[in-house]
């Protein structure tokens, strides 16, 4: 299936979650439209998330039995919204799919897809590390990459560089 | 050897223990396995039989600090291997050397503005002998450096006590 026709399914299906389907449209000069490029995606709601995935892989249709990638993204400084951005790959259907969920950047919060994809837990330590996404029923949330003892979401529009770090200067 | 040259019979060579120590030293400098990045690639590549660090005597790279007695920090190193480090530098024996290899040992190198945990040099944290520039250095770079890293041990007497040398005996 295209992405249309897997849009048009999950809507049909009444899929749990979904909020809005998101195609690349040009510039309008009219409607002062600015327009978007880049890949069709799914805007998906992040506390039904866990539904939304189990439902993804377990349809017949569907199929998408490979969590490709999460991952998180702070777009601009002015937006009040983290992105958090799943990529879904079936390899018997060969179809893949792009799901958006929006987090306030506050209190960013969602729950673990750990349940549904066990391929999710180290993408959502760096998430938690690197955004500050908190993953709800996360089975091991420590540090991916950075020391336990590290300050600040370094991917975050708005973090500050470290002075020093244990004594050693940074500058 | 001086006045004592032809003192004795033939097949009886005289020299100084300074000399001769520092002989077997320099030419029996052990590095340790020890590639962090890049740097790395160019460091075997020393090792390999294009260039072979072994016509320097240095080629028995050990995979344990405690039997190696220059390391060769290659690569670029963050404040969570820093500890690391420090600690295999701290159990290696004396004497020891080390060699920082590359922009990123020495300085922090291309990720020196934007480089969150990218420590600015490792001689932040362990005394370094030898910088060598290049990002990567190329490998006739890391055996000219290491060629003065003899010459600074030929250089250094072994017999006479440290505090008894004059400025002018290191120059």
């Amino acid at each position: 299936m295209d992405f249309q026709a897997i849009a048009d399914h999950l809507s049909v299906a009444n899929a749990p979650g979904l909020l809005s389907v998101e195609l690349p449209r040009s510039p309008d000069k009219e409607t002062k439209d600015k327009g978007r490029s880049g890949l069709p995606y799914l805007c998906v709601d992040p506390s039904r998330i866990v539904e939304f995935l189990t439902f993804c892989r377990d349809d017949e249709a569907l199929g998408f039995e490979v969590l490709v990638d999460l991952t998180a993204s702070d777009p601009s400084s002015d937006d009040e919204n983290l992105w958090v951005l799943i990529q879904l790959l079936s390899v018997r259907h060969r179809q893949r799919l792009a799901i958006k969920c929006l987090l306030p950047k506050a209190a960013p919060s969602m729950p673990s897809s750990t349940k549904v994809y066990r391929a999710a837990q180290w993408h959502e330590r760096e998430c938690m590390e690197m955004y500050g996404v908190t993953f709800e029923d996360h089975p091991d949330p420590r540090n991916m990459l950075l020391p336990d003892d590290w300050v600040g979401y370094p991917m975050r529009k708005d973090y500050e560089f470290p002075k020093e770090y244990h004594g050693i200067s940074c500058e | 050897m001086g006045i004592l040259e032809e003192a004795f019979e033939e097949n009886v060579l005289t020299t100084r223990v300074d000399w001769l120590l520092n002989w077997a030293k320099l030419n029996s400098i052990w590095p340790m396995t020890f590639g962090l990045a890049c740097c790395a690639i160019e460091m075997m590549a020393v090792g390999a039989a294009h260039h072979d660090i072994d016509r320097f005597g240095a080629g028995a790279f050990r995979a344990t600090p405690r039997q190696a007695d220059l390391m060769i920090v290659a690569g670029t190193v963050n404040f969570k291997m820093g500890e690391r480090v420090k600690r295999l530098y701290d159990q290696m024996p004396s004497p020891k050397y080390v060699i920082a290899m590359g922009a990123c040992a020495t300085g922090g190198g291309p990720y020196f503005k934007y480089g969150y945990t990218v420590m600015k040099g490792v001689d932040r944290i362990i005394p370094v002998d030898v910088y060598i520039a290049g990002c990567p250095p190329r490998p006739e770079a890391l055996l000219e450096g290491l060629m003065t890293l003899q010459d600074k041990l030929r250089r250094t007497p072994v017999i006479r006590k440290p505090a008894r040398l004059q400025p002018a005996d290191l120059a």
